[in-house]
């Protein structure tokens, strides 16, 4: 529908309100779900390593799993960080 | 996306592997503990049953194999049928098994650990 | 299942052996004893194992955060073991005829405790072999859980 004013269409008039949320940058989903996903598994680890040192029955192979998850998506987190720095940066750098 | 690779299906099944060979060493350790105790009968687990069981697994809590009699042994006059050199060799069988699926297991994380940092997104 | 409890398995598997083996050696050591302060002959002893532990504990109870190994052992099926009663032989001692022993009644016959020292040899010789077999399983799982941190590695 347009705008009774300027005749352009609703949606792209500035000020007009918004039914729908603006869609972030891939790389900051990605960041996001990084954290999200490393934050999870470094709790499931100090659960389960808290479990292996009160002597409730955890298995210590099933800690140590756990704690290198949490590890290696700790890692990962970091590199997607280290990959969005870089790519800012390199826009940044970018000259119009 | 990093799901699917850091919770793979493959590190799932090695975990699942070990919680199995670990329960399997328990079930041993406390068949031998009996050898002399009148009336007690060896128990085990069915190996490639308990892995093919799809619920549960490295996560699960409610996860516990199934132990069952062993069938076939014979029977002293008190009726205690643990051999100890089933026992035994049974112990040693299932120790180079959990060896060789903690190195497997080992090779996978590397494997990830290189695919995170070679900077490669893709999964 | 935990290899923590295992070690409490083995453990009480090695206890037992070890009890059943001093028991056995003390009745190779009273082979000869005709005169007890009770007044009759030694009697032979024996050791009765029983298996402690069993499953069943709910699983709910997985979650308490007290150190109890026992409590371990048994939440997986692990059974550990004990020596439940140490009982006396009641098989009749044996007679012999030696009329010039002060323990000899009155017929001449001295009574001997029932203790047959081969089938002694033999029990210790079980004890000894079932205490080595829970000592390799303390080997087995001691090395599955440093194996199980070298994953970390």
């Amino acid at each position: 529908m347009t705008n009774p004013i300027s005749g352009l269409p609703a949606s792209i008039v500035p000020g007009e309100a918004k039914t729908t949320a603006p869609r972030e940058w891939g790389f900051v989903e990605t960041l996001r779900g990084a954290i999200d996903q490393a934050d999870q598994l470094q709790e499931t680890a100090d659960g389960k390593v808290s479990g292996v040192l009160a002597g409730n029955g955890m298995d210590v192979h099933s800690a140590m799993i756990a704690v290198e998850k949490a590890d290696l998506s700790f890692q990962l987190m970091m590199q997607v960080r280290n990959k969005i720095v870089a790519a800012y940066q390199e826009i940044s750098r970018m000259q119009f | 996306m990093s799901n699917s690779m850091i919770d793979s299906p493959e590190i799932s099944a090695l975990g699942k592997f070990l919680d199995v060979s670990a329960y399997r060493t328990g079930l041993i350790t406390s068949n031998m503990a009996n050898i002399d105790t009148p009336g007690y009968r060896a128990r085990d687990v069915n190996f490639a049953q308990e892995l093919e069981r799809s619920d549960g697994g490295l996560e699960e809590a409610s996860y516990t194999p199934v132990a069952h009699e062993v069938q076939g042994l014979a029977s002293r006059p008190d009726g205690n049928d643990v051999s100890l050199e089933r026992e035994g060799l049974l112990l040693a069988e299932t120790q180079l098994r959990f060896q060789v699926g903690v190195q497997v297991l080992r090779a996978e994380f590397h494997r990830i650990l290189s695919a995170i940092h070679e900077g490669s997104a893709s999964s | 299942m935990n290899l923590f409890g295992m070690l409490e398995v083995s453990g009480s598997g090695m206890t037992a052996e070890r009890q059943r083996a001093q028991i056995v050696v003390n009745n190779m050591a009273n082979a000869q004893t005709t005169h007890t302060a009770e007044g009759g002959p030694y009697k032979r002893q024996l050791t009765v194992f029983r298996a402690q532990g069993q499953a069943d504990f709910p699983r709910q109870l997985m979650t308490l955060a007290s150190f109890d190994p026992a409590f371990a052992a048994g939440r997986s099926g692990a059974a550990g073991v004990r020596v439940e009663r140490v009982i006396p032989d009641n098989q009749p001692p044996v007679l012999r005829y030696e009329p010039g022993n002060p323990d000899a009644d009155a017929k001449g016959y001295v009574a001997y405790p029932n203790v047959d020292p081969v089938e002694e040899m033999a029990d210790l010789l079980g004890a000894v072999r079932a205490y080595e077999l829970n000592a390799s399983a303390v080997q087995a799982a001691k090395t599955m859980i440093q194996q199980s941190m070298s994953i970390l590695q």
